[in-house]
C-alpha cells in the first residue's frame, strides 16, 4: 500500500502547483498604481507629466504678470530690466542654460534640479507673499497672486515627486531620487541669502526660475512619453 | 619729433577741413535697436548708427555676462549683415542677462551707446511655419478646407525644447478682412461655411510661449468649387410650385372677380315698389305715377317689414286745407312739411291730414324721381296712404313747389344716394315715410305731416326714426287738445313749433313763431303721433 501512496500523493501536488501556479500567473498580469491604494486608477505618465507641465506653464504666467506690474509701477526706467543687485539665490544649483546642455543632462539629474528648484523657492515665496501683503502700495490681487504663487510651487514640487515616483516605478530613473525626500536637509546654506534680497530681485530670479523648470519638465516629456504634443 | 609731427598732421587736418569747408566731429551716438532670436539657440543684434562726423567709424559691440565682469566682443559682424552682431549656438546663453552695448569709433573719438540687459528666453521670435498645406475636403456635401503646416525647421519643437502655438487667417481673394483662427499647438485646422466657388487666401504665424509671433508665412491659394447643394434645390423647387399655385389663384380671383365682390359687399338692394313700372317714371307724368303708386294690395297683410309702423289711412283733405297747404311753402331745409291751415280747428279729425302732407311730398317725389330716375336710382320707398282725392290737391304754388321739390329734392337725393353707394348704408335700412300729427283741425281731423331728416341736415342722409320716435301725449287739456311732449334736439337752430306741439317743451331753445315752418321739422323729427290720440289744434 505505501508504494501506491506515493504516486497518488505527487500526482495530487503537482495538480495543486498547477493550479496555484496558473493562479499566480492570472496576478501578475494586473497593472499597477502610482499610489499604493486599492482600487485606485492608473494615470498613465504622459498624462501626468501633462498636468505637471500645465501647472508650470500656469505658475510661471502668474509670475510674469507679478514682475510686469512691479516693473510698471516701481521701476519706471526702461532698460532695468535684470538690474539685479546681487545673484538669485539659486546661482547654486547647477541649471543647464542651453538645449544641449539640457538634452546632455540624465533624466535623473534633470528631474532633481527641478526638484532642488521648486524646494529651494518654497520659503521665499512665502515671505515675498508676506512682505507683499503688508506692503499699503499694493493692492489685494498682487497679494492674492503672491500667495497663489507660493501655493503653487507647493503642489508642483508634491507633482513632480509623484512623476519621479512612477519613472522609478517604471524603471526609468534610478531610485536615487528619492532621497529627495526630504528636501530641508538639501539647501541649508541657502537659508539666509533670499532674505537679503530685495522683493523685486526675488519676483525677477523667481520668473526665471519658473521658466527653467517649465522647460525643463517639457525636455523630459518629450524625451521619456514623446508620443503625444511634441 | 614724434608727437611734433603728429601735431603738425593735426593742424594740417584742420587747416585742410576749414579750408574745404567742412567739419569733422566724434561720431554720433549708436542705438541698439533690436536683439531676435529665431529658435532660442543663437540670437542676432541690430544697432541704428549715429553721425559719423564725417570721418570713418567704425562700430564695435561688447557684452557682458550676469554676474561676471568679462567683457567679450562680438563674436561675428557679418551673417546677420550691416549694423549687426550673431551670436552663435557657442556664444548664447539661456537664461542669462547679457548687457550689450555699442561703441561707435573714428578718429576724433568714440562714442558709447546706452547698454541693454536682455535674455535671451525672452525675446525669441521665430520663423514662419513651413510647408503650409491647403487642400479642400468634403463633409456630407459641405465643402471645407483643410490647412495644415509644419513648425519652422530651426525651431526645435520636437525634443520640447520650445512650445509654438499658432494662428491662422483665411481670406477670400477680392475681399479686404481676414478671418482669424487660434489653432493652438496643432498643426492642422479646418475651416468651414465656405462661398461657393470663391478663391481664398491662407496664411499661417506662430509663436512661442513667451515671445514675438513670427512674420505671415506666403499667401497659399485654394479655390473652392462650385456645389449645389441638394436642400438648395429642393427649395427653389417649392418656390417655383408656390410661385405657379399663386398665379393660378390670382387668375382665378380676377375671373370671379365679380362674384367675389358680390359676396364681401353685397350690393345694397335697390327699393322696389311693387308692381311699380319704371317707365312710368321716364314718362313724366304724375298722374301715372301717382296712380301706379296706389297698389290695392298695400300694404301687404302678410307682409314683415319691420318699418311699417304707421297704418293705412284715409285721408280727406278738404279745399280750404288745401289752399293753406299751398301757401305753408317756406320750408326748412331737407324737411318736407305740409302746413294745414291756420285756422283749423283739428278737433275730431281723423289721425292725419295725411292726404295733403303726402301729396305734396310725393309730389316732390315725383319730380325728384323723374330726375333720379335718369340716374337710374330707385324711387325712395314711401309708406304713404293716399286716397284717391289725391289729383285736386296737385296745384301748389309754382315757387312754393319749387322750394317743396328743391326741399324733397335734398331728401330724396341723399335718400337716394342712400341706395346708391353700396356699403355707404346698410343695406336693410329703407327710406320710410311716416307720418306725424301736425295739428288736429277744427273737424276733428289729423293733419299730417311726413317724418323726414333732422332738420338741417342736408348733405348727410337724413335719418330716418325707425319707430322710437314718438310723440309723448302729456294729456289732453279742456279744449281737447292734445298735449305733447317734445325734446329739443340741439342740431335744430330754431326749434320753432307750429300747429300740434304745445306745451309742454323744454323752453330754452323753442321759440314759438308765426311762421310754423322749421317746427314742423323739429315735430317730425320727433316722430308720430298714435291714431287713437286727439290733436291739438295749432297754437298761433
Amino acid at each position: 500500500m505505501p508504494g501506491s501512496i506515493r504516486p497518488v500523493s505527487v500526482v495530487w501536488v503537482v495538480l495543486v502547483c498547477l493550479l496555484f501556479c496558473s493562479r499566480l500567473l492570472s496576478v501578475g498580469a494586473a497593472p499597477i498604481c502610482t499610489n499604493a491604494q486599492a482600487g485606485c486608477h492608473a494615470l498613465s505618465l504622459a498624462n501626468l507629466f501633462d498636468r505637471v507641465i500645465q501647472h508650470s506653464a500656469r505658475m510661471h504666467g502668474i509670475s510674469n504678470d507679478l514682475h510686469s506690474e512691479f516693473e510698471q509701477y516701481f521701476l519706471p526706467s526702461k532698460n532695468q530690466i535684470g538690474r539685479v543687485s546681487r545673484n538669485c539665490h539659486t546661482s547654486t544649483i547647477f541649471t543647464p542654460n542651453g538645449k544641449e546642455n539640457a538634452q546632455r543632462m540624465a533624466r535623473q539629474e534633470l528631474t532633481e534640479v527641478i526638484l532642488k528648484l521648486l524646494v529651494a523657492w518654497r520659503d521665499p515665496l512665502w515671505h515675498f507673499h508676506q512682505s507683499i501683503a503688508h506692503h499699503h502700495d499694493f493692492n489685494n490681487f498682487s497679494a492674492n497672486k503672491a500667495l497663489e504663487m507660493s501655493d503653487m510651487v507647493h503642489e508642483l514640487r508634491k507633482g513632480v515627486e509623484k512623476v519621479a515616483e512612477k519613472m522609478q516605478m517604471m524603471g526609468i530613473i534610478s531610485n536615487s531620487v528619492s532621497s529627495l525626500a526630504s528636501p530641508e536637509a538639501l539647501l541649508p546654506s541657502d537659508s539666509a541669502e533670499w532674505r537679503l534680497m530685495k522683493d523685486y530681485d526675488l519676483l525677477y530670479c523667481f520668473r526665471r526660475d519658473s521658466n527653467k523648470v517649465q522647460n525643463y519638465l517639457k525636455i523630459l516629456k518629450c524625451r521619456i512619453v514623446p508620443e503625444h504634443g511634441c | 619729433m614724434k608727437k611734433v609731427l603728429e601735431v603738425i598732421l593735426l593742424l594740417l587736418l584742420l587747416v585742410v577741413t576749414h579750408a574745404k569747408g567742412t567739419r569733422y566731429s566724434p561720431p554720433g551716438k549708436p542705438a541698439l535697436t533690436r536683439c531676435r532670436s529665431p529658435e532660442k539657440e543663437t540670437f542676432t543684434c541690430w544697432w541704428e548708427p549715429g553721425s559719423d562726423g564725417g570721418l570713418p567709424t567704425t562700430y564695435a559691440l561688447y557684452y557682458r555676462k550676469e554676474s561676471s565682469d568679462t567683457v567679450f566682443e562680438c563674436p561675428d559682424y557679418r551673417t546677420a549683415g550691416e549694423n549687426s552682431c550673431f551670436f552663435n549656438k557657442n556664444d548664447t546663453s539661456i537664461w542669462v542677462n547679457y548687457n550689450i552695448t555699442v561703441v561707435a569709433t573714428n578718429a576724433l573719438g568714440r562714442t558709447f551707446s546706452d547698454p541693454v540687459d536682455i535674455d535671451v528666453v525672452y525675446i525669441v521670435k521665430p520663423n514662419p511655419p513651413e510647408q503650409v498645406a491647403v487642400t479642400v475636403m468634403e463633409d456630407k456635401g459641405w465643402p471645407f478646407i483643410r490647412v495644415s503646416w509644419e513648425p519652422p525647421h530651426k525651431a526645435d519643437t520636437r525634443s520640447g525644447w520650445i512650445t509654438l502655438i499658432y494662428e491662422i487667417r483665411v481670406k477670400l481673394e477680392e475681399e479686404n478682412d481676414w478671418e482669424m483662427h487660434l489653432a493652438g499647438q496643432q498643426k492642422m485646422f479646418n475651416i468651414f461655411s465656405l462661398r461657393s466657388g470663391g478663391k481664398y487666401l491662407v496664411q499661417v504665424r506662430c509663436k512661442p510661449d513667451h515671445g514675438y509671433w513670427s512674420e505671415w508665412s506666403p499667401s497659399s491659394y485654394v479655390k473652392v468649387p462650385d456645389y449645389f447643394h441638394r436642400e438648395k434645390s429642393v427649395w427653389i423647387l417649392i418656390t417655383v410650385f408656390c410661385a405657379f399655385i399663386f398665379l393660378i389663384l390670382t387668375w382665378l380671383l380676377h375671373m370671379n372677380s365679380r362674384s367675389l365682390k358680390h359676396f364681401l359687399l353685397p350690393p345694397v338692394p335697390g327699393p322696389k315698389i311693387k308692381g311699380f313700372d319704371k317707365q312710368l317714371l321716364k314718362n313724366g307724368k304724375s298722374e301715372e305715377v301717382f296712380s301706379a303708386l296706389v297698389a290695392t294690395d298695400f300694404p301687404p297683410k302678410s307682409s314683415n317689414y319691420e318699418d311699417l309702423l304707421v297704418e293705412y289711412l284715409e285721408v280727406y283733405i278738404p279745399e280750404e286745407q288745401e289752399l293753406m297747404l299751398e301757401k305753408s311753402m317756406d320750408l326748412d331745409v331737407g324737411c318736407l312739411k305740409c302746413e294745414g291751415s291756420a285756422s283749423d280747428s283739428d278737433s275730431g279729425r281723423g289721425s292725419c291730414d295725411s292726404h295733403t302732407l303726402l301729396m305734396h311730398k310725393c309730389d316732390g317725389v315725383k319730380e325728384e324721381e323723374e330726375r333720379q330716375a335718369k340716374e337710374a336710382h330707385g324711387p325712395g320707398y314711401w309708406e304713404c296712404g293716399l286716397s284717391n282725392k289725391q289729383p285736386h290737391l296737385l296745384h301748389p304754388q309754382a315757387q312754393a313747389q319749387r322750394q317743396l321739390q328743391a326741399r324733397s329734392d335734398d331728401n330724396i337725393s341723399s335718400i337716394g344716394r342712400k341706395q346708391t353707394p353700396a356699403g355707404l348704408h346698410s343695406p336693410a335700412r329703407r327710406s320710410t315715410e311716416y307720418v306725424e300729427v301736425e295739428r288736429v283741425n277744427e273737424e276733428d281731423m289729423v293733419l299730417l305731416q311726413p317724418v323726414s331728416g333732422r332738420c338741417g341736415d342736408v348733405e348727410g342722409y337724413p335719418e330716418m326714426p325707425y319707430g322710437e320716435d314718438y310723440s309723448k301725449v302729456k294729456g289732453v287739456d279742456m279744449d281737447n287738445m292734445l298735449l305733447l311732449q317734445r325734446e329739443v334736439r340741439e342740431e335744430t337752430e330754431n326749434c320753432d313749433t307750429s300747429s300740434t306741439v304745445t306745451t309742454t317743451q323744454k323752453p330754452a331753445a323753442c321759440i314759438h313763431s308765426a311762421m310754423p315752418v322749421e317746427g314742423e321739422m323739429v315735430l317730425g323729427v320727433n316722430g308720430y303721433v298714435d291714431t287713437a290720440t286727439v290733436c291739438t289744434p295749432p297754437t298761433y
